[in-house]
């Protein structure tokens, strides 16, 4: 069994759909969670909020471990998860623009969508800022092609290409985890709370 | 109400405790391939037999939908094999030049060896790892030389059928090179050599690309 769809269970067709829930799932969640805040998100750059570095690490082992699990009892054949293919250069150089706009300007492109929802208007202006860069991205693609399509590694992941054993790597991931949020709650409690 | 205090220590040590559980799963091989369960479906159908008179059939008629493969070693093939057979011994089954041959869907896949034991071996290879199109000569060569290339002659109490069997693989016998005192020809018709066919392999469909981010 599964991944459903690539596994011939959910015709291809649905694709789309089952997005389209999950889209509206995954940004009610955002919303509810009070993602759409920027000082929420900011926080965790600043110090005082660490919701963001605690549901994304959390996210993520919980899926490692589920998927993993449900691999080894057969349900799901990771082999045949996508994975997205590792531009290197690429992927360090957006890794810091992007991480530049996030501290700046509060949101990531997710969850600014979540905020233009609602009627905030720094989002608004936030994502207007997003269009002007992908409009200069894409006039000045033929620059910065060399940097876009090289360095291409293929679809890796860590586990392929250093050779190391998944499930001490999930294991060891599980307790950075588990430590960052210790950290982060004792930060928390020492630094004076910020309202918002 | 004292337990609730405690939850995020719960929840992170149930995280810990469930990672390192996967430590300490006992390992296994991973089944590749098709199931049991399909294999042996597979494996009790009667189409994955044909006959020699098909094949023979086939051969005499030119008929382009299939490879014949003689998994026995390459001493034999050279000593004596069907016409345009291609020799893949078992020992080189799943090597890279023999998989362009058998993992495609264009043609069938025809096994065979001296009885059906090697043959057998490679379709169930083959299977199991999910190729399409696979069939087992029957009784292999030793089958095919007591019907196609020495037909015994049925007696006069056999009926009609078994007398037209017979010429017909009589004449099949015949395009094959063998002689019948009764037919005048000078020596062994001379069989064409034709070249291997040309196999397409089929290519692995490109994964879509999904896109993601936060």
């Amino acid at each position: 069994m599964g991944p459903l769809i690539p596994g011939g269970y959910i015709p291809l067709e649905w694709d789309s759909i089952i997005a389209i829930f999950i889209g509206i799932a995954f940004g009610f969640v955002l919303e509810a969670s009070g993602f759409s805040s920027s000082r929420k998100l900011a926080g965790v750059f600043y110090g005082y909020d660490f919701a963001v570095l605690k549901v994304f690490f959390t996210a993520a082992a919980v899926s490692v471990i589920g998927i993993y699990y449900m691999d080894y009892l057969g349900y799901l054949d990771i082999s045949k998860l996508y994975v997205h293919p590792t531009y290197l250069w690429g992927a360090i150089i957006g890794g810091i623009i992007m991480g530049a706009g996030f501290v700046t300007g509060g949101f990531c492109p997710g969850t600014s969508l979540c905020a233009v929802a609602i009627g905030k208007l720094d989002a608004w202006i936030y994502v207007f800022g997003i269009m002007v860069g992908v409009f200069i991205f894409s006039e000045l693609f033929n620059l910065f092609e060399p940097i876009y399509d090289g360095y291409n590694f293929g679809n890796i992941t860590l586990i392929d290409s250093f050779g190391w054993n998944p499930y001490w790597v999930i294991f060891i991931f599980t307790i950075i985890a588990v430590l960052a949020f210790g950290i982060a709650d004792l930060v928390r409690k020492k630094i004076k709370s910020v309202f918002y | 109400m004292k337990f609730l205090s405690n939850r995020y220590l719960i929840l992170g040590a149930i995280l810990i405790i469930l990672a390192g559980g996967l430590l300490l799963l006992p390992k296994y091989e991973k089944q590749e391939g098709i199931r049991s369960k399909q294999l042996l479906s597979h494996a009790i159908s009667p189409e994955r037999y044909i006959s020699t008179d098909d094949i023979s059939h086939k051969i005499i008629s030119q008929d382009p939908s299939f490879i014949l493969v003689d998994v026995r070693d390459e001493e034999s093939y050279n000593n004596y094999s069907l016409p345009n057979a291609i020799n893949i011994p078992l020992s080189k089954l799943l090597d890279e030049d023999s998989l362009t041959y058998l993992n495609q869907d264009q043609f069938d896949v025809v096994f065979y060896s001296n009885n059906t034991f090697l043959a057998d071996q490679a379709w169930m290879l083959c299977d199991r790892l999910g190729f399409k199109n696979l069939h087992v000569l029957k009784g292999g060569l030793n089958t095919w030389y007591t019907t196609i290339i020495n037909p015994t002659k049925p007696n006069e109490a056999m009926p009609e059928t078994e007398f037209k069997l017979y010429s017909t693989r009589k004449a099949a016998s015949m395009y094959y090179g063998v002689a019948y005192p009764d037919q005048n020809f000078g020596n062994d018709l001379p069989t064409t050599p034709e070249t291997p066919k040309k196999v397409v392999t089929v290519e692995k469909k490109k994964k879509r690309k999904a896109e993601g981010g936060c």
